[in-house]
């Protein structure tokens, strides 16, 4: 049902407007840019709008109308919302905003009842809109379409997501989906993730979330669903309770019990924004590595340094290198360098050294995924040593992160990585973080495994 | 409305649900008191049972170690306390109880959660839980393998696996504790539960003392 919203074939803009600098103009305008299903503004001020020609109520409309994305004055929304199920309009998207969020229960509980009624889905109200990428749908306020990818973004927040969004276009960060949930008054966290569960062209879901409206549906859905999800949950420093009653009720504030939950539920809690799509794009193009043994390779000892800490503080093993991995990284690096994870070449960089240390260690079978990190300097190029990882990584199954530090020089080197699908970051600990998210969703899918084999049935 | 259980009552609960708890029994008067506690042995702890005393210690309504000549006069000391420092208090008596074996403090909790049903606590206790914070959490229910997990998930496991020739804490029975709490979380209408502290040693663990406060 969620796919009328999504993936509609017309699509009615009530409270469309020649205005772009309104929410009526400016999400017309960004659905015409890209949609190729059949549009139809509404107002009834106006005759014709950006072209087209107007309709003075969604009744009017000739043909079939699939989703409407609803942009006028919350005291409006009601009687418009009762005239799309009229019309048999199957999906709704209402940006007004002046509902829950304002102290307005009653008038939300109204729409939704309204919306029940005729058997429509709603997101909203007060969302920003969605985005469907592969669908070319733009129905948001968001500028432009992010590049294509696998990463769908559940946010709820309006404007944070936007700025995410935007962010995200410019990391060249490719997004699938981008759901701004607004109130979630009817679709919610739990009919999201199962919506893009079963959305093939899905990868990975990233969410921002304040506050989960479901948590046991939410939890249940999560823990059955193999997709990687990662979320960041603010409103960690909030204490739960300050209950005297038991030391329990004390120290189990809400964020201890979200916590737990979602680690049950295999869901990725990361601390930061820069995590969540840190984690996102390793997921959208590594596999999940077999196991927590990890490599690192670098030319300078000090990056090694750093995310072979990480690794531990992450419980990530720095695995100990067969004698023949090491034989044969000795032959090309420098007498001096270490061959020994971390492997050093101690400032030498080439094509043939990062070529052949880099395929000597992913044939280690001791070795589940590396960490390739080039510390750039006045003395070598960046782009040599990130053509022999994007070559090596066609042909190998498991997952390469790279890490390409140091400012000017090092652009072009990233953008072979990124031609070249490989994760960069610019700093270890991010590399080593999103590496970690793998191995962790790993362990989960592991273990969701194991406990459907004691139990004999499906987990959640 | 929520209603807060004596510490017998949240044993009897325990009890019910196959968790181990301390020998212990109600005396109304200090004759009594000497019978129960000629029976378990003493020393024996001696608590006053009132639904209005949570924090009986507070209020002079605990005295630990008390030797079977002392049992009747430490009966009337504890009521005539407790009569001063609270003479609205309903008394049920005292509650006469064996004294904690030796071995690891451990705290187990309950906690209804508005968002995710219950949560599970699981940590060091006594002063560990009061400073460190060496806790873990799961929401219930939970199965035997991921009660193993949270009581590995602390800090402080290495403790309770025995250091410097310790002898190592009955994991199984602190596993088999959490299984049935989470159980009755499901069962019961439970607000906050502590077993604060369960005492584990070498030969398993018993909830010496607890705390509920429920849903009527």
């Amino acid at each position: 049902m969620l796919s009328s919203i999504f993936e509609p074939s017309s699509i009615a803009v009530v409270g469309a407007s020649n205005n772009e600098t309104k929410w009526g103009g400016r999400i017309l305008k960004n659905i015409l840019s890209g949609f190729m299903g059949t549009v139809y503004p509404v107002n009834p001020k106006e005759k014709e709008i950006q072209g087209m020609d107007s309709y003075s109520s969604v009744l009017e409309i000739p043909g079939d109308v699939e989703m409407a994305i609803i942009a006028i004055p919350s005291q409006l929304v009601l009687p418009v919302v009762e005239e799309c199920g009229k019309k048999g309009v199957k999906g709704l998207v209402v940006v007004t905003a002046g509902f829950s969020e304002t102290g307005n229960a009653e008038l939300e509980q109204e729409l939704v009842s309204m919306v029940r009624k005729y058997g429509m889905r709603m997101i909203g109200p007060n969302t920003l809109g969605i985005v469907n990428e592969p669908f070319k749908l733009n129905a948001s306020v968001i500028g432009r379409l992010p590049g294509s990818g696998p990463i769908s973004f559940i946010t709820q927040s309006g404007t944070l997501g936007l700025a995410i969004a935007d962010w995200t276009i410019d990391m060249g960060l490719g997004l699938c989906k981008i759901i701004s949930t607004g109130n979630k008054a009817d679709t919610d966290d739990v009919d999201l993730i199962n919506y893009l569960d079963s959305d093939p062209t899905t990868g990975v879901i990233a969410m921002y979330i304040e506050g989960i409206k479901r948590g046991k549906s939410f939890i249940e859905a999560a823990r059955r669903i193999k997709k990687p999800i990662i979320a960041i949950k603010t409103g960690r420093s909030k204490r739960g309770s300050r209950a005297v009653f038991s030391h329990t009720g004390s120290i189990a504030g809400s964020d201890e019990v979200y916590s737990a939950a979602f680690r049950q539920a295999g869901i990725l809690r990361v601390d930061t924004i820069d995590e969540v799509f840190d984690a996102a794009l390793a997921f959208s193009c590594q596999p999940l590595p077999k196991g927590n043994n990890v490599a690192i390779l670098s030319n300078g000892g000090g990056a090694s340094i750093v995310a072979t800490d990480e690794c531990e503080r992450q419980g990530m093993n720095i695995v100990d290198l067969a004698q023949e991995t090491k034989d044969k990284i000795k032959a090309v690096i420098p007498g001096f360098a270490s061959s020994s994870n971390p492997v050093d070449t101690a400032g030498t960089v080439s094509f043939t050294i990062y070529n052949e240390v880099i395929k000597a260690l992913l044939r280690d079978p001791n070795v589940d995924a590396l960490i390739v990190i080039y510390v750039h300097t006045q003395m070598s190029n960046a782009m040599p040593p990130a053509e022999a990882v994007v070559e090596i990584k066609r042909k190998c199954p498991k997952p390469v992160i790279a890490c390409w530090m140091g400012g000017a020089g090092t652009e072009q080197g990233v953008d072979i990585l990124k031609s070249g699908c490989l994760p960069n970051y610019s700093v270890p600990e991010r590399a080593v973080k999103a590496l970690a998210a793998l191995i962790r969703h790993r362990e989960f899918l592991e273990k969701t495994k194991t406990d459907e084999a004691i139990t004999g049935k499906k987990v959640g | 409305m929520s209603s807060i259980l004596t510490e017998h009552e949240t044993k009897k609960l325990l009890a019910k649900y196959g968790i181990p708890v301390i020998k212990e029994s109600i005396a109304k008067s200090p004759d009594e008191a000497l019978a129960i506690a000629t029976q378990i042995g003493t020393p024996v702890a001696m608590k006053i049972s009132s639904p209005d005393i949570s924090h009986k210690s507070d209020v002079g309504g605990v005295e630990l170690n008390v030797n079977v000549g002392n049992v009747k006069t430490t009966y009337n000391k504890i009521i005539s306390q407790i009569k001063k420092a609270n003479p609205e208090a309903r008394i049920e008596g005292i509650l006469v109880q064996q004294m904690a074996p030796p071995g690891h403090e451990v705290i187990v909790g309950l906690k209804k959660d508005a968002q995710f049903g219950h949560a599970l606590m699981f940590g060091l206790g006594g002063i560990f839980v009061e400073v460190y914070k060496d806790v873990s959490f799961r929401v219930v229910p939970i199965v035997k393998k991921e009660a193993l997990e949270m009581i590995s998930d602390i800090r402080g496991y290495p403790i309770l696996k025995g250091i410097r020739g310790r002898k190592p804490a009955d994991i199984e029975a602190i596993a088999h504790v959490l299984v049935s709490v989470s159980e009755m979380a499901q069962k019961e209408n439970i607000i906050e539960l502590d077993i604060n502290p369960l005492i584990v040693n070498e030969c398993g663990a018993v909830a010496v003392d607890a705390r509920a406060m429920v849903e009527e």
